[in-house]
């Protein structure tokens, strides 16, 4: 569910078409400052019942393109990925307390929400869910790490199946707290590109179902989730190491453990935010990689931004639905090649074929996140 | 309805343990007063760390003591070429920087929160100063729930250690005080009868899981997280004892020692223990929270304590979440 669609199939096919909507000045009533472009879904409507049928469109989307029955659902085990969780109650509820007594002074906000763990708790009594919920909160990798232990508890058979969320809606906090890094550009967010200045936040709600076993017949195609690997790096905070080494060492480890060469992925879904930094740090290590046999590198938030802690389930979902269309997006957003970089992301769709892709996230805290999953 | 795949299929060997409660005394236990909380851990940082956190935030810091109180006890060799990961549970996480950020960003005419503010403000911000300062690069994990995600992150530690994934696991519960011990009541969802009475505390309880130390602690013998449990009946303080009862006796005759005795933890969701009955049937009881107070990770504290504190005995820590979860912890110390 992102700003492309109200679900992940309506979202590929407009990523596909090419149905993509810059990122404009947010309207949500909820956001006090009015200056930061973000990508933000368009509603009818107040922006916490807003955020909750995001959550649900997601969620009811997943179960039934899985074709999951409620006692499926009930012992799945249910993993969360978010950074602001639910805060947008307290955001909303402030915001409108204002509003409605214009002449009095702000009051100061209060923090109600109980903690990032709320969502699944939520998630978990809606659904039904009764397997063990577990929530991630660690900034832009939150579901994709998410997504990764899964695997790994799926491998070991100590679960049968999980559904893995990814939540983020558009909070004042994270905009303005991204904009005291100075981390926005203000026009468009430009993955690789050689005019980027910087990200651009949008939201979504997302939700993958992994299980153990063969798999269902869910779709036109079964795709297999052939590897991750987490790392965390504690050299910086906030970068991923301009020279390349980190990335290229995470992505090395990823194809090593999944006994794959870098000859066999058929392209990269790359992290690609838009600032200076990261996308030096991506395109030297994947160039360090793959050396002269780069496969198409995309990076999906030209088209829906960075949805922090919900990109890793996001642009996952967002990503199979686009091949089970039988496309691999291009990338949006690019103008001129970065000299330091050296590629171009990929500028036209492309046929999905099968075989690996590779799917890559770093994020504040030294957090790197790296799988594939291959399209069978 | 017991979710068989999520208790542990062999014993985790406790290599090291550490606490922190709200006396900032690392394992030790120290008087201290919920009126005056939180406490300045700076002296504290000065002192384990050998230089100040200058850009750190409150939470940031009682992350890393807790986790060096409980590593100090390891020669830095056992860790040494080794696949160490960090799993940091918590339950309201770092809310001590959230506060003055949001207060920040929604002051009134406008606010401009400092980048600083925000960095320390992000979930994970602990887990990186932690990883710096213990110089771990791998995995590292921060566990957010509100309740029970020490032991959450216990039972997901066991699976990486047993995959082999990992060699060490660096597995620790902390949260912090928040200035008022009103909202901090409410953000817990404290309500009256549903829990033990005790003042709020906070803590940073560590473990070293892992390996085959022959100066173990002990081990920790099974993680049980039942979803269900309130529903089936299984948290009836009766329910309770048997269940304990059972876990005993299939524990303790597997190990071959008669000696060994038998402590129960109740967790501040549990307020209606029997002493007597338990008694009764071989148990101690040992309330550990008018040494650490009540925070959403207290069962870490409480763990960590007995493990460093007692001997030849089987600890059984029990905790429920507000709706009916209930976790069971076993350990066995040397």
């Amino acid at each position: 569910m992102t700003t492309l669609g109200w679900s992940a199939s309506g979202s590929a096919r407009n990523l596909i078409a090419g149905n993509v909507r810059p990122a404009g000045v947010c309207s949500s009533s909820h956001l006090t400052n009015r200056d930061f472009k973000a990508f933000e879904v368009a509603y009818d409507g107040n922006p916490l019942e807003k955020s909750l049928k995001m959550l649900d469109a997601s969620i009811t989307e997943a179960f039934e393109r899985a074709g999951l029955s409620s006692p499926e659902i009930e012992e799945s085990m249910l993993l969360v990925g978010t950074t602001g969780g639910i805060f947008i109650r307290n955001e909303f509820e402030f915001t409108e307390t204002v509003r409605q007594n214009p002449e009095k002074e702000s009051p100061p906000i209060v923090c109600r929400n109980r903690g990032p763990g709320e969502v699944a708790e939520e998630i978990a009594q809606k659904y039904g869910i009764r397997g063990l919920p577990l929530t991630f909160s660690m900034a832009c990798v939150s579901s994709s790490h998410a997504l990764v232990v899964a695997a790994e508890l799926l491998a070991q058979k100590k679960i049968k199946r999980a559904i893995v969320v990814g939540f983020e809606p558009l909070l004042n906090l994270t905009l303005q707290g991204f904009a005291s890094l100075l981390l926005y550009d203000s026009e468009q967010c430009r993955p690789f590109c050689n005019l980027r200045s910087g990200m651009q936040i949008g939201e979504a709600a997302s939700c993958v179902i992994m299980e153990e076993g063969p798999g269902r017949n869910a779709g036109k195609n079964k795709y297999l989730f052939s590897g991750g690997h987490l790392f965390n790096d504690n050299s910086s905070l906030t970068s991923a190491g301009t020279d390349g080494e980190l990335v290229k060492r995470v992505v090395s480890h990823t194809l090593a453990k999944a006994q794959m060469e870098p000859s066999g992925i058929v392209a990269v879904k790359a992290h690609g935010t838009g600032t200076r930094d990261n996308d030096l740090s991506e395109g030297r290590g994947l160039s360090k990689v793959f050396e002269n046999k780069l496969p198409p590198v995309i990076s999906i938030k030209g088209a829906i931004g960075h949805c922090l802690g919900a990109a890793g389930t996001v642009e996952t979902a967002l990503w199979l639905s686009c091949l089970e269309e039988g496309t691999i997006p291009r990338s949006f957003g690019f103008t001129e090649i970065d000299p330091e970089i050296g590629f171009i992301p990929s500028q036209g769709n492309l046929p999905a074929r099968n075989g690996a892709y590779l799917f890559t996230f770093f994020g504040f805290g030294g957090t790197c996140t790296s799988y594939l999953i291959t399209k069978m | 309805m017991m979710n068989a795949q999520q208790k542990i299929n062999a014993p985790i060997p406790v290599i090291s343990a550490g606490y922190l409660g709200p006396s900032l005394t690392p394992n030790q236990e120290a008087a201290w007063d919920e009126a005056k909380l939180p406490l300045n851990p700076d002296d504290l940082v000065q002192k384990m760390m050998g230089q100040p956190m200058r850009r750190a935030g409150r939470f940031i810091k009682l992350v890393c003591l807790g986790a060096l109180a409980c590593l100090k006890r390891v020669p830095p060799e056992e860790l040494k070429e080794k696949k160490v990961g960090i799993f940091l549970a918590t339950g309201l996480g770092n809310i001590d920087e959230i506060l003055p950020f949001i207060t920040q960003v929604f002051k009134h005419d406008g606010g401009f929160p400092s980048p600083n503010q925000f960095a320390n403000s992000v979930s994970n911000a602990a887990a990186f100063f932690l990883a710096r300062a213990s110089e771990i690069k791998g995995v590292v994990l921060t566990i957010s729930q509100e309740e029970l995600s020490f032991e959450s992150a216990l039972w997901l530690a066991q699976s990486y250690l047993e995959s082999g994934e990992l060699d060490l696991a660096l597995v620790g519960g902390c949260d912090v005080f928040t200035p008022s011990v009103e909202d901090y009541r409410e953000r817990m969802n404290l309500n009256p009868g549903h829990y033990r009475n005790a003042p709020m505390g906070e803590g940073s309880s560590w473990f070293l899981l892992g390996g085959n130390s022959a100066n173990k602690l002990g081990d920790i013998l099974s993680v049980e997280i039942e979803n269900n449990a309130k529903e089936i009946g299984k948290t009836s303080p009766d329910h309770l004892l048997k269940q304990c009862d059972e876990l005993a006796a299939g524990i303790l005759p597997a190990i071959e020692d008669r000696g060994t005795s038998r402590l129960f933890l109740p967790g501040f969701r549990l307020f209606d223990i029997n002493e007597a009955s338990w008694k009764k049937h071989g148990w101690d009881i040992d309330d550990y929270l008018p040494h650490c107070g009540i925070s959403s990770t207290a069962s870490a504290f409480g763990l960590a304590r007995a493990l460093l504190s007692r001997k030849s005995t089987l600890v059984v820590h029990c905790n429920q979440h507000a709706t009916g979860r209930q976790a069971l912890v076993a350990a066995i110390t040397k």
